[in-house]
């Protein structure tokens, strides 16, 4: 994988520098839907620097949720380069984009995507087993980043046992466990009551000064006006992007 | 908090261990705790989804068992002569229906006189005897009678021989060989029915007519295939000739000293036979000499038959039984690929997901098989009641590979279809 990123290069644009952990140059997403194709993304570009505040808004239909899905190695683009903390991960196959959704990217989800069956600490866990933590620094991490979400107290729970907004922080101390680059929220209050929703914002806020690259996926003005800079995504292209104060 | 900083250049934190065996190892642990669970957690389904799996490691295990208490059985009682003996008689055992037609025609009956040739001339026995059994006869004591009683005629020498231990009493000496002594050896069976609370030594018991004074008692044999071997009464072989039959076709039993010597005596013993009965070369025998072996033989011949028929009949259940695990495992992909989705979105990848899936479907029909050790264990206490059975080591290894193999073999369609989902359309439905 190393090699062939390093073949990529020689092709390709040289790495952005080392402050920037995002760059998206000239997205492409077309469906093929037999009869007609449709362009999701046209030529869509932007960059975000380590350690940003930036919240990605735009209609619904704007192709929001398929860059979201890119950002998060989701999905690859048909054409253009996306570079992920100095790697290029737009030609990478399957495998190698599971190694980086684990390695680099925190989701956090509008339905909070918990196992149901399994515990809060289990949950929190599961970055950590598919990446061979052993077992006893595992534990320890996952507590870790439990205590760390002011949930110390309810490790054992089950989703079904903890409330909306406890569940969305067990996905948040699941996103933070394994350290990564960016942590991709989608929507994150969409299934929070206000008061909740504003408790989870609260919570991104003290990550990102910790230090923490975040990028929310939202269409909720008072969500986004968390961020420090927003995305006006419109068409499949990058409509306006600017500072928040 | 300072210590969740963000993402340092990739290339300064390389994980080594991603991809190891001992993730494989992380992943199957994870798999069976979920396969359990999900398992326990919907309980007809999950017995109704393993009743093929069950059957066939059952029958497999039941049938193995049978055959083998059967075959420790044949050996112990059947097929046991006693140690390193052999018998002459007039047939040989466990041959074909042609064979032994023509065998009919051609075989005379040992008499005495071959007996008494054998004993004089033959060399390095550790013991020679005969018996001569006639039909089943009625005992009576009292106002008690026992029908289809064995009446065997038989040398002193044959308790060293025979399968027969003298419980108290004595057996039949030389004196009352010599005398034709009118007494009796008898099994258990008469002593629970004419003796249940008198000392039966002593006692005069008449058979066929005759009486004859108890002197022992054998110790009790027990049951093969639901007949009594106890139900028997030994007199001396003279006295047999004197009351029941002048000149009997009797049995000759020879014993060698050890397992080594059995060959040649037997080849000396049919030499002598051969010259007594004026064969040629070019003839064949007209007599029989059996061994264990003889029975043995032919019964594994008649099992091994009846295994091939239980291998066709487990492999068609074991079949059957995979095919619905593999439909239950389908049914559990569909359901579950939410979950997929989401382990996906974590960063498993296609071969976790594979593994977690094949490991399941393992873990599910190894749990069949499991149960099916436990219903043939207690199926086989059963028969060993009635019949005969003991459990193989073999039969229980077997049968737990075998269903966790079949697990495996048709869990890797379903593990392989959950492998290659998209994430975003496995996040996208709502589980």
């Amino acid at each position: 994988m190393e090699s062939q990123t390093v073949a990529s290069q020689l092709r390709e644009s040289p790495a952005p520098p080392d402050n920037i952990i995002i760059l998206a140059q000239d997205l492409w997403k077309i469906y093929d839907m037999g009869a007609i194709k449709v362009d999701a993304l046209c030529g869509l570009s932007f960059s975000i620097r380590r350690g940003e505040y930036v919240a990605i808004m735009g209609p619904s239909g704007s192709g929001k949720s398929t860059l979201m899905n890119l950002i998060g190695c989701l999905d690859t683009p048909t054409h253009g380069e996306y570079w992920l903390n100095g790697r290029l991960v737009s030609q990478l196959t399957d495998d190698e984009l599971a190694y980086i959704r684990n390695k680099e990217i925190g989701f956090v989800f509008q339905t909070f995507n918990l196992l149901p069956r399994a515990t809060a600490l289990h949950n929190v866990e599961l970055p950590l087993i598919y990446n061979g933590t052993p077992p006893a620094e595992r534990l320890a991490r996952a507590e870790e980043a439990l205590r760390m979400v002011d949930l110390g107290d309810r490790i054992h729970h089950k989703p079904n046992e903890l409330s909306g907004g406890q569940r969305q922080r067990v996905a948040i101390a699941r996103a933070l466990v394994n350290h990564p680059s960016i942590i991709l929220a989608d929507e994150p209050t969409g299934n929070l009551d206000s008061t909740t929703g504003e408790e989870i914002m609260a919570l991104f806020d003290s990550l990102h000064q910790s230090g923490n690259t975040i990028v929310l996926v939202t269409h909720e003005h008072d969500i986004a006006a968390h961020a420090h800079r927003v995305i006006h995504i419109r068409d499949g292209r990058v409509d306006r992007d600017e500072p928040l104060e | 908090m300072e210590k969740l900083t963000s993402g340092q250049p990739a290339a300064q934190n390389p994980r080594p261990k991603y991809g190891g065996l001992y993730n494989a190892w992380v992943t199957a642990r994870e798999a069976f705790w979920i396969a359990l669970e999900a398992l326990t957690t919907h309980k007809l389904r999950s017995f109704l989804t393993l009743l093929g799996v069950v059957i066939a490691t059952t029958t497999l295990i039941v049938v193995m068992s049978v055959i083998n208490g059967m075959n420790l059985y044949i050996a112990d009682h059947i097929a046991n002569l006693g140690t390193n003996t052999f018998i002459l008689s007039q047939f040989k055992w466990a041959q074909g229906s042609e064979a032994w037609l023509k065998a009919r025609q051609r075989n005379r009956p040992i008499r005495m006189e071959d007996y008494k040739a054998l004993k004089e001339y033959v060399h390095g026995y550790k013991s020679i005897g005969a018996t001569a059994s006639g039909n089943r006869v009625t005992a009576k004591y009292g106002s008690r009678t026992l029908y289809d009683i064995s009446l065997t005629g038989v040398t002193p020498s044959m308790i060293d021989i025979g399968q027969q231990k003298v419980a108290y009493g004595r057996y039949i000496t030389e004196s009352d060989y010599l005398h034709s002594a009118p007494v009796c050896f008898i099994g258990q069976d008469l002593v629970d029915k004419f003796f249940p609370n008198v000392e039966p030594l002593g006692k005069e018991v008449r058979i066929s007519g005759g009486l004859f004074r108890v002197i022992g008692v054998a110790e009790r044999i027990g049951t093969t295939f639901g007949q009594s071997q106890d139900s028997f009464v030994q007199i001396p072989l003279t006295t047999y000739q004197r009351l029941f039959m002048a000149r009997p076709s009797i049995n000759v039993s020879v014993q060698a000293w050890s397992s080594a010597q059995m060959l040649p005596l037997e080849d000396e013993v049919r030499s002598l036979m051969r010259v007594r009965r004026h064969l040629r070369y070019n003839q064949e025998d007209t007599f029989g000499i059996n061994a264990s072996e003889t029975i043995m033989s032919l019964w594994q011949r008649l099992t091994s038959s009846i295994f091939a028929v239980t291998i066709g009949v487990v492999a068609v259940f074991m079949v059957v039984g995979g095919i619905v695990i593999m439909n239950i495992m389908l049914a559990s992909v569909t359901e579950r690929t939410h979950e997929i989705g989401i382990r996906k979105s974590l960063g498993a990848r296609r071969r976790d997901i594979l593994t977690q899936f094949v490991i399941e479907s393992a873990v599910m029909a190894g749990a069949g098989g499991l149960i099916g050790v436990i219903l043939a264990v207690l199926i086989s206490q059963i028969v060993e009641r009635l019949f005969t059975s003991a459990v193989p080591l073999s039969g229980i290894v077997v049968g737990l590979i075998l269903s966790t193999a079949v697990g495996l073999f048709f869990g890797i369609y379903p593990a392989s279809k959950a492998a290659k989902l998209d994430p975003i359309e496995a996040l996208r439905m709502e589980g």
